[in-house]
């Protein structure tokens, strides 16, 4: 296992964490390489996104294909929760390009103080197709359970009401809360609030899946509830990128981590791998500060 | 000191005060709507337009609200005619004041509201696909609203107390009537009493509510 050099790092090759396969694989790759990314669900190349003069992602690019469930991992600060809101254009990357299914954005570096843009209907239209799970849940405090669901089926994708109720209440059942539709968010506990904004999030019946920390601000005794959750839609074939700090969650569940370290992919391979990093490494370090916690 | 309280004299004059008391009521609904509709207007602006857009609109506020109503109120109906070389009825005047000066309130408690709503709030509703104007018209204002409430009923209140200055330009509001009336009965003493009882009695539900309201709200907060 290497760490890669920074700006040099390419995620659409299945593995680059083995050297003995590396050499067979790149020349696979390269034969492949178009096709390759043609069938990836996700492909951001060569994002870059800076806050004023502070770069937090350099040269990031990864592909996420059909079905997989990929964790980024890191320390604070490193740019994985920021590299997730710029795959739904929650920020806007100041150069590179994104692909999500048919949605295809490319991003030029802007002169003056106003970060860069994008149109308002093209990134709406991505977003529906990606659902995002926060770490503050950000329900809507103004609607009931239920309320929060199908807002965005009827308003967005132009459900009529009965349908919208219907696939709500599938989904509460879901998630296992069928008997908290008509509560509002206030009433539930942070554990029962983030499984809500799960099946807020799978109403739009979105192609992926992206959890910003999804467990990060609950009790301790709540994270299960949420995790399992999680790894049903994962075991159901949803394509899932997921900003992590519960380690052995990530190993569990995810096709791949990536270990990201001031701003760019370090390193990333399967949890196997990952699991084994020299502690001479940035990646053995972190998780060897993240086991002593 | 001794006076003889005599209210029996005013009830000759009941139907003064009631018209008093429905042009007060007029002019408070009239311009407490047509000043929400600019209060939206402006606050929106100044939340979200850039600094040309936000600027005129800064100003707006500032003037109506740093300078006194009844000089307003009077400028509006002696100045603007003469500037503009058209005249003004006191009505309009009153009404066209009283609206400026209610939106300008309003105004700053919109944009309160609007950024008093949890970032988070405006995240949410954009990854679910929604376009900027439907996330604020479906997610963030009803909660602005909300937090808006207990200053815009406080607001609405004065509202209705301020329209006793259009007397002063000769509207027939009830401070109005009760000059007419006082002239009529030399009773000062009970025409203002009755005066201000009527004001208390109409606001008294409205503040009442309002905590009522308050308290309710406070249930559903997160």
């Amino acid at each position: 296992m290497t760490d890669l050099p920074p700006g040099d790092v390419t995620m659409t090759s299945p593995s680059l964490a083995d050297p003995q396969h590396d050499a067979s694989r790149l020349a696979l790759q390269h034969a492949d390489f178009v096709d390759q990314r043609a069938t990836l669900m996700i492909d951001a190349q060569q994002i870059e996104k800076r806050f004023g003069t502070h770069t937090v992602l350099r040269d990031v690019s990864m592909g996420v294909s059909k079905g997989e469930v990929v964790a980024l991992i890191g320390a604070s600060g490193s740019g994985k929760s920021t590299l997730l809101r710029c795959l739904n254009l929650l920020e806007v990357p100041d150069a590179g390009s994104l692909r999500v299914g048919e949605h295809r954005f490319d991003f030029r570096p802007t002169v003056g103080k106003a970060g860069p843009k994008v149109a308002a209907r093209p990134a709406a239209m991505l977003r529906r197709d990606i659902g995002m799970v926060f770490q503050h849940f950000n329900l809507y405090p103004h609607m009931s359970v239920l309320g929060n669901i199908i807002e965005g089926p009827i308003r967005v994708r132009g459900m009529a009401k009965q349908d919208a109720r219907v696939l709500g209440e599938a989904l509460l059942e879901k998630v296992g809360l069928a008997d908290k539709r008509d509560q509002y968010p206030a009433r539930l506990s942070g554990g029962q609030r983030q499984r809500v904004a799960i099946a807020r999030a799978l109403a739009m019946e979105p192609k992926a899946m992206l959890f910003d920390e999804a467990t990060s601000a609950l009790d301790p005794e709540l994270v299960g509830e949420v995790l399992q959750v999680m790894r049903d839609l994962a075991s159901d074939g949803m394509t899932m990128i997921l900003v992590t700090h519960e380690m052995a969650f990530a190993r569990e569940i995810a096709d791949r981590i990536c270990f990201m370290d001031a701003g760019t992919i370090a390193m990333s391979g399967s949890p196997a791998e990952m699991f084994q990093a020299d502690r001479n490494t940035r990646l053995g370090a972190f998780l060897e500060r993240f086991h002593q916690r | 000191m001794h006076y003889t309280w005599d209210f029996g004299a005013l009830s000759m004059y009941r139907v003064l005060f009631v018209r008093g008391l429905e042009t007060t009521l007029l002019y408070t609904v009239g311009t407490v709507l047509a000043g929400l509709v600019i209060g939206l207007a402006a606050g929106c602006a100044r939340t979200f337009g850039n600094r040309f857009v936000s600027t005129p609109f800064r100003c707006y506020v500032e003037v109506f609200r740093c300078t006194p109503l009844l000089v307003q109120l009077i400028w509006m109906y002696y100045a603007l005619p003469v500037l503009i070389g058209a005249s003004m009825s006191p009505g309009m005047a009153s009404f066209l004041t009283l609206s400026l000066y209610g939106g300008a309130f309003y105004a700053e408690l919109f944009r309160g509201g609007i950024a008093a709503v949890d970032k988070g709030q405006w995240e949410a509703g954009r990854a679910t696909g929604m376009m900027p104007l439907m996330v604020f018209q479906r997610i963030i204002l009803p909660q602005a609203v909300r937090i808006m409430i207990p200053s815009f009923i406080n607001q609405t209140v004065m509202q209705l107390k301020n329209t006793s200055l259009v007397s002063t330009i000769a509207v027939a509001d009830l401070v109005y009537q009760g000059s007419v009336i006082t002239a009529a009965t030399y009773r000062p003493l009970e025409v203002y009493t009755a005066v201000a009882v009527l004001y208390f009695i109409v606001l008294f539900p409205i503040t009442a509510f309002a905590e009522h309201v308050e308290k309710r709200l406070g249930v559903h907060k997160s």
